[in-house]
């Protein structure tokens, strides 16, 4: 068998942290968001739940900014990995993304490098959303720093990202964790040893896996 | 039970601050001792503004005259909105309206999070560091709900603050304003009548609303949108899960063919699996 070692050990535990700090935000969030869960888990550990947040929050700024620190070339490779000029292949990978979901084995889908098109839009709106919810959280844990309106808009747009991120994660979930049928052994990339089967590479990344192989460099025969 | 106000009538206000203290001393509401704790502004309004500890107080707006000046006083502490921003705010439900009309803070459900006071288009509750938690009038529920007047009410010695039923009140609050403007009033007039749905608080502005700083058609603002966004929300991550749960029974049973490259020859083979 062979395989791409496709994530190094850095990238996988920063995505580890991330997916901790990420869930427990949306669960102790969502306490704060519908009144009948706070009334249902009581004050206590609604107050127990914002503690929590808070923490969570930190990680989840803190993380991110570290790594691009202490790994500013994981960080380039990481944006132009996502943020590229579409050619023909992605530009009709994404037209035929929505039937390929719902019709998987009939839906031929075109080779794509190192990100599907599809992936670059899904993780880079998760990018760009959670900037923007982060900066709207430290407006609303310090209220006093800011003018009225600002906080009152903050706390809406906190929670109309918190809306949209739920949306994003579910589809990421759906897919990067492999409960998509064809998507089936995905989670080992970013949960496992982050190396990625040849057939694997070949069906997700044809174009990406083809230039590996070529180049051998992080090839893996076991 | 029918909807009740507070009428404040400018115009018979004398401010001698009976009011402030009756709140303070029913509420159990502690005051700074020293005067170093209070700022010396050469205006004759103590304390300048509202706090966890302070409700309700009797705001100066001094306007010089070509002789003297104009005293615009004006009762600054919640109106008790019946579309109460602070109330769509709250994410854990601790702002109620009690019957009558009075929005109300539940202390025991408080965790301080200050949504209120960001939302309150009067800039009426206060949060209060120490016990994490946020205040502001609540109309004196204890006493009213036991068919007495707010204290504040019972102790006003000019009968500057009326209290009852909200529709009488509002038949006081319009005689009286055209009794002003016979008098050369001419810019009297009534607020709180629909104000944000209707306020709790009625007032004759003996001089106009902006002479008494208040805020003409008060708007609720970006915090109206938690009606949508709470039913938005659901549906719409409701709806990825669905379509993704459908996407999941659609590719059961299907299997993927096996991929292979030979990069000497850049040959692809795709193996049927069964």
């Amino acid at each position: 068998m062979r395989y791409i070692q496709r994530h190094s050990a850095f990238a996988r535990g920063l995505h580890w942290i991330h997916t901790i700090a990420c869930l427990s935000l949306f669960a102790t969030g969502l306490v704060l968001f519908i009144p009948s869960v706070a009334a249902a888990v009581g004050m206590a550990t609604v107050q127990g739940a914002r503690v929590v947040h808070r923490v969570m929050a930190v990680i989840f700024i803190v993380a991110p900014i570290a790594s691009i620190i202490i790994s500013p070339k994981g960080f380039v490779h990481l944006w132009k990995s996502l943020f590229f000029k579409w050619d023909a292949d992605d530009k009709e990978f994404m037209a035929k993304f929505f039937p390929y979901l719902f019709f998987g084995a009939k839906q031929h889908m075109p080779p794509q490098r190192i990100n599907k098109s599809g992936q670059g839009v899904a993780d880079g709106a998760l990018i760009f959303l959670s900037v923007f919810i982060s900066i709207t959280g430290v407006i609303i844990w310090f209220p006093e720093l800011f003018s009225t309106g600002i906080v009152r808009w903050s706390i809406m747009l906190h929670s109309g990202l918190m809306i949209l991120i739920g949306v994003f994660m579910c589809a990421h979930i759906y897919l990067g964790a492999g409960i998509f049928q064809p998507y089936r052994g995905s989670g080992k990339l970013m949960y496992g040893n982050g190396r990625v089967s040849e057939s694997d590479a070949l069906y997700h990344w044809g174009t990406w896996a083809k230039e590996e192989f070529q180049k051998g460099d992080n090839i893996i025969v076991e | 039970m029918a909807e009740t106000a507070i009428l404040y009538d400018s115009s018979k206000c004398t401010a001698c601050k009976g009011c402030q203290v009756a709140c303070k001393q029913w509420n159990q509401l502690p005051s700074p001792l020293t005067s170093e704790e209070y700022e010396y502004t050469k205006s004759f309004q103590a304390p300048l503004d509202l706090s966890p500890n302070t409700w309700l107080i009797i705001n100066f707006a001094e306007v010089d005259k070509e002789i003297g000046i104009d005293w615009n006083f004006m009762r600054n502490s919640c109106f008790h909105c019946t579309e109460a921003a602070c109330e769509m705010a709250c994410p854990v439900g601790a702002i109620t309206h009690k019957d009558g009309g009075a929005v109300v803070i539940d202390q025991e459900k408080c965790i301080g999070c200050r949504y209120c006071v960001a939302a309150c288009p009067f800039g009426v509750p206060r949060w209060d560091e120490a016990k994490n938690k946020t205040f502001k009038c609540w109309q004196c529920f204890d006493r009213t709900s036991a068919d007495r007047k707010p204290a504040c009410v019972t102790t006003c010695p000019t009968g500057a603050l009326e209290f009852g039923d909200r529709a009488e009140m509002l038949g006081i609050a319009r005689e009286r304003v055209d009794q002003l403007k016979a008098a050369g009033h001419t810019k009297a007039e009534i607020y709180g009548e629909n104000e944000l749905g209707g306020l709790h608080t009625i007032v004759v502005a003996q001089r106009g609303l902006e002479a008494h700083g208040l805020i003409r058609d008060p708007k609720i603002g970006v915090t109206d949108f938690w009606q949508f966004l709470k039913p938005l929300g659901g549906l719409g991550i409701g709806a990825t899960v669905a379509g993704l749960g459908l996407s999941y029974l659609m590719a059961l049973g299907y299997k993927r063919g096996e991929y292979s490259y030979d990069e000497k020859t850049d040959t692809l083979t795709v193996k049927e699996v069964e």
